[in-house]
């Protein structure tokens, strides 16, 4: 090991979502001085709006700290930031492999929850020294002790003299950095061995192309290097190498075994740099690429329309942007003969689809109308074919199938045990089958179900909540893709099919909610000058029905001289109305009423 | 400008009390005195249009508010002041809004001396319960001595307006109104929907109002359409019906875009190319505050109005007239919808002229809005 490997130390944080990840981030920047306090806006690891509005950190990005410890010596940390969310799971596991130690963080008065233990259980699997850090200690309901119990009971690390901070009020920070120095190891690996560096993540800039971040394993990293990334096989040639500093890119002669950094390479598109691919020397490289590269495919599928059709091309364009530093969102065109002209786009789960669509809200000004999300199944067609459903409209007649099949999750929930019994009506509910129940204290326990993901996304962690006060707590990750009773639903306004109303669903839950959807339908269109049937069929077969009823009376009794100007403001009101309707079929819908519909909730 | 006479409409914003439902500009309680100055600043209202050529008017219209509060002397003053600025045509339609039991025989003797040669009598409904509900002060016999007296001291031309949708309003109960009024043989029958309008006492309560429900509502408009015609009625304009040779004429011109000048509080004007309204406050129109809203109608306002205004008739819009007066086709670009409105039984087309059927007056609003351009 060189001397500089002896002085850095490279970390994630871990936590589950909202107890302090990223507050924590803030104060070990500024207790580094890296970050001079007035130039500190809060929590800049997280640096799109949204995040900071959600409190969550959508992307990992790392940040360079330089901390001179209480021996005199200076060390270089590096802090890579993970996402907090399921959705994200496959980003934090390569976030992490970058790195030899991670904090994990406890909220004083929640204690260990469900992502915390799967983070855990991640950094474990990475082989990182993990440090718990107790966090929240101001509040008043801090129980220090009782956390400090929990993380040796349930997740089995010492934790007796681990710190006990208040990030938020900056209390007790130096503690965490001295423990950095001691417990966590110095990065491995040979500057002299053929180059091996980890991609954990990526963004793309205007004037570089992509930027890709980098832990070197092995080896070295310089300007003008011919680059090869192993798993997409395509290569570069390196332009630039750098550190990264909380203020952006420095510049630096190279990167050697142990530092974290970026490189460009004039790539064009995020898509090429895959998170957890291994990038070595084109000549000379490495023979086996670092273990646990994934392809990750998307989970959930949405279709996602302009309000106004003439924005379609804005969307487009949006999409695209998003698209540059975000390589798990994919999007195709998709024509809708209710909506128009929009796109299908695939989310890696429910989360990141709704941080797309705010985001295209709120970045890009776009009014949206978005379909339900939707997995995807496989089916296996009476010709022996197996086909991929993304979108309903694609799904088979029901006498074309042979098998059809759905993504079933390995779900992991942790509740206190007053809501066990509610929560286990819920899963059992959403066909959950149970695995077991493990008790992680007198109070809490935690739950394994295999759930199909068609029922998780339907509202399930809204009902989790509220089911147990917002307590629970839910981690999930793909199990394997089971034989299931599928249909699809379609709706049918005034005899015409809208297929933007169409969703797969298990086909005993069919019925119930084929009655509320057509329910809400006759709520919320409003009544037309003819009477609309509504009818939900699978196949040729009806299974529910309803009726708008005309509109019976729409007229002013009364026209004189004094009534004429309010009457013409009526009118135009009515015609400005009229021309935000999206016409299904014959019928009219205000683009309100159609997300009405499409909202999912609770049925049950 | 124009060379076609005007109507005259003069607001009288009084009336012994307000009825429920009423939305229209008038004040319960005031005293003879309180008319008396009213009056003044209607007759220098009228000053005002005064002209080297007086303007030539072809109606008069007193409405209110009950213009019937009016002593015989006090519509003399108006009349006086009308002649005096505008030159009125010989037998122009002059129309007053009675209330019944306002009205002595007395008084309508007078007012027929004075010119008023048409009276509009607001009965609304025969029954005891309905009237109450409505809140009005006279009880069916009141309007049947008025009416006698009016036709005993000469008046030839009278209208009388009813309501259906009323609190408590039934089928048989509206078919019985109908079948009295039309013994009565007036000329004219102005017969509306209630309305809830914001603003009055009906529209706080409405969710607590035994009102007939909308298909109940809808038969009763059919009704009437029904016994008034085969009585010898015409169904002319969405709410009114008159035998032959009694149309409103003064509310014609609302219908046929002609120009019409109102004074009074609340009253509007449709006069050389503008709209233009008096203030609704009774205290700012004897202050002087005159013309508060005025509104330029260009082209393509000018185009809207016609439209949505002659679609209330029944013998809708002439299609082309309206391609002679604006150098555009009403129908190119919205033929499908006119098919389908067509097709669906709301709308005719024959003779070049689009109208209404009966069925489509009722949907009137949401078609104009897919068609009125």
């Amino acid at each position: 090991m060189t001397e500089k490997q002896k002085h850095i130390r490279n970390f994630s944080i871990i936590a589950h979502i909202d107890h302090g990840k990223s507050t924590l981030a803030d104060r070990l920047l500024e207790a580094t001085s890296t970050v001079a306090t007035r130039d500190m806006e809060a929590q800049i690891l997280d640096n799109m709006d949204l995040e900071r509005e959600r409190g969550i950190t959508i992307k990992a990005r790392a940040v360079k700290l330089n901390y001179r410890a209480d021996n005199g010596e200076d060390y270089e940390f590096n802090l890579i930031d993970t996402p907090g969310h399921v959705d994200f799971g496959y980003e934090v596991s390569r976030s992490l492999q970058a790195c030899e130690g991670a904090l994990l963080v406890v909220d004083a008065t929640q204690g260990v929850e469900a992502q915390t233990l799967a983070n855990a259980y991640l950094a474990i699997d990475n082989d990182l020294e993990i440090l718990p850090v107790i966090n929240k200690i101001d509040l008043a309901s801090a129980n220090i002790d009782g956390t400090r119990a929990e993380i040796e009971d349930i997740i089995g690390i010492p934790a007796e003299d681990c710190p006990a901070v208040s990030a938020k009020v900056g209390l007790n920070i130096k503690d965490v950095l001295e423990k950095i120095v001691t417990d966590i190891p110095a990065p491995g690996g040979s500057p002299d061995a053929p180059l091996k560096a980890l991609i954990f993540d990526s963004h793309y800039d205007s004037y570089l192309g992509v930027v890709v971040y980098v832990r070197i394993m092995d080896g070295r990293l310089r300007a003008g290097d011919r680059i090869r990334l192993m798993a997409k096989g395509s290569e570069f040639e390196v332009v630039e190498v750098g550190t990264l500093e909380p203020f952006g890119l420095a510049k630096a002669e190279e990167l050697s075994a142990g530092e974290v950094g970026y490189l460009t390479a004039s790539i064009k598109t995020v898509g090429d740099t895959r998170v957890g691919d291994t990038i070595t020397t084109a000549e000379g490289g490495a023979d086996e690429p670092l273990p646990g590269f994934r392809d990750v495919h998307p989970m959930v599928y949405s279709g996602i329309y302009p309000a106004d059709g003439a924005r379609y091309g804005d969307l487009r364009e949006a999409l695209e942007k998003l698209q540059l530093n975000d390589a798990s969102l994919v999007f195709e065109p998709e024509t809708s003969i209710a909506l128009g002209f929009g796109f299908r786009c695939g989310f890696l789960g429910l989360l990141h689809m709704e941080i797309i669509e705010e985001r295209l809200e709120r970045e890009f000004n776009l009014d949206l109308i978005t379909t339900a999300p939707s997995v995807i199944y496989n089916v296996k067609l009476r010709s022996g074919e197996m086909i991929t459903i993304d979108n309903p409209s694609k799904f088979p007649s029901p006498d074309e199938i042979d098998t059809a099949y759905e993504p079933m999750m390995k779900a992991a929930i942790i509740t206190p045990t007053d809501y066990v019994g509610g929560i286990m009506d819920l899963c059992q509910d959403r066909r959950g089958i149970f695995i077991d129940m493990k008790y992680l204290d007198t109070t809490r326990v935690e739950l394994h179900y295999e759930l199909p993901l068609n029922e998780i996304i339907y509202d399930f962690f809204d009902a989790l909540k509220s089911r147990s006060k917002g307590y629970a707590s839910l981690d999930y990750e793909l199990k394997d893709y089971q034989p299931s009773k599928l249909v699809k639903l379609d709706f049918m306004l005034n005899g015409e099919q809208v297929d933007a109303l169409s969703f797969i669903v298990f086909e005993d839950r069919a019925y119930g909610r084929a009655r509320r959807i057509a329910e809400k339908l006759k709520e919320n269109i409003p009544r037309q000058l003819f009477e609309i049937p509504i009818q939900a069929a699978i196949g040729s077969k009806i299974i529910a029905r309803e009726t708008v009823k005309a509109m019976r009376k729409d007229v002013l009794a009364k026209c004189y001289g004094g009534d004429i100007t309010r009457k013409k403001k009526l009118l135009e009101k009515q015609k400005e109305g009229k021309k935000k309707m999206r016409k299904l079929g014959s019928v009219e819908v205000t683009p309100e009423a159609f997300m009405a519909v499409l909202r999912l909730d609770d049925d049950n | 400008m124009t060379t076609d006479a005007v109507g005259l409409y003069i607001h009288i914003p009084f009336c012994r009390s307000k009825c429920r439902y009423c939305d229209f500009a008038s004040y319960g309680g005031k005293t003879g005195a309180d008319i008396d100055l009213y009056i003044d600043a209607l007759a220098s209202e009228i000053k005002g249009y005064k002209r080297e050529e007086r303007i030539r008017a072809k109606t008069v219209y007193l409405g209110g508010g009950t213009p019937s509060l009016l002593s015989p002397s006090q519509l003399l003053c108006i009349l006086d002041a009308l002649r005096e600025s505008f030159d009125i045509e010989e037998g122009a339609e002059v129309t007053l809004e009675a209330n019944p039991g306002t009205v002595s025989a007395d008084t309508l003797a007078a007012y027929h001396a004075l010119g008023v040669n048409r009276l509009s009598l607001g009965l609304q409904s025969i029954h005891e319960n309905e009237l109450k509900f409505l809140g009005r002060i006279h009880s069916y016999e009141d309007f049947l001595s008025s009416y006698t007296a009016a036709r005993e001291v000469g008046f030839d031309n009278i209208s009388v307006d009813l309501m259906y949708g009323i609190p408590e309003q039934t089928e048989a109960s509206f078919e019985e109104t109908l079948r009295s009024v039309i013994a009565l043989s007036p000329e004219h029958l102005s017969v509306y929907g209630l309305i809830l309008e914001e603003g009055t006492p009906f529209f706080d309560i409405k969710a607590s109002l035994p009102l007939p429900d909308e298909d109940a509502e809808y038969r009763m408009y059919l009704l009437a359409i029904e016994m008034l015609g085969k009585a010898g009625y015409s169904h002319y304009e969405i709410s009114n019906y008159a035998k032959a040779g009694y149309r409103a004429e003064h509310n014609s011109i609302y219908w046929k875009d002609g120009e019409y000048i109102g004074v009074g509080c609340a009253a509007y004007s449709y006069f050389e190319g503008e709209r233009y309204g008096n203030p609704r406050s009774l205290e700012a129109y004897l202050r002087g505050d005159l013309r508060c809203e005025v509104e330029a109608v260009d082209r393509a306002a000018h185009r809207f109005e016609y439209a949505m205004l002659a679609l209330r008739l029944k013998e809708g819009i002439d299609l082309g007239e309206y391609e002679r007066l604006f150098g555009r086709s009403f129908t190119d670009g919205i033929e499908d919808r006119l098919d389908r409105f067509i097709s669906m039984g709301l709308m005719t087309m024959a003779e070049g002229r689009l109208a209404f059927t009966d069925r489509g007056f009722y949907l009137s609003n949401s078609v104009m809005a897919d068609i009125v351009r």
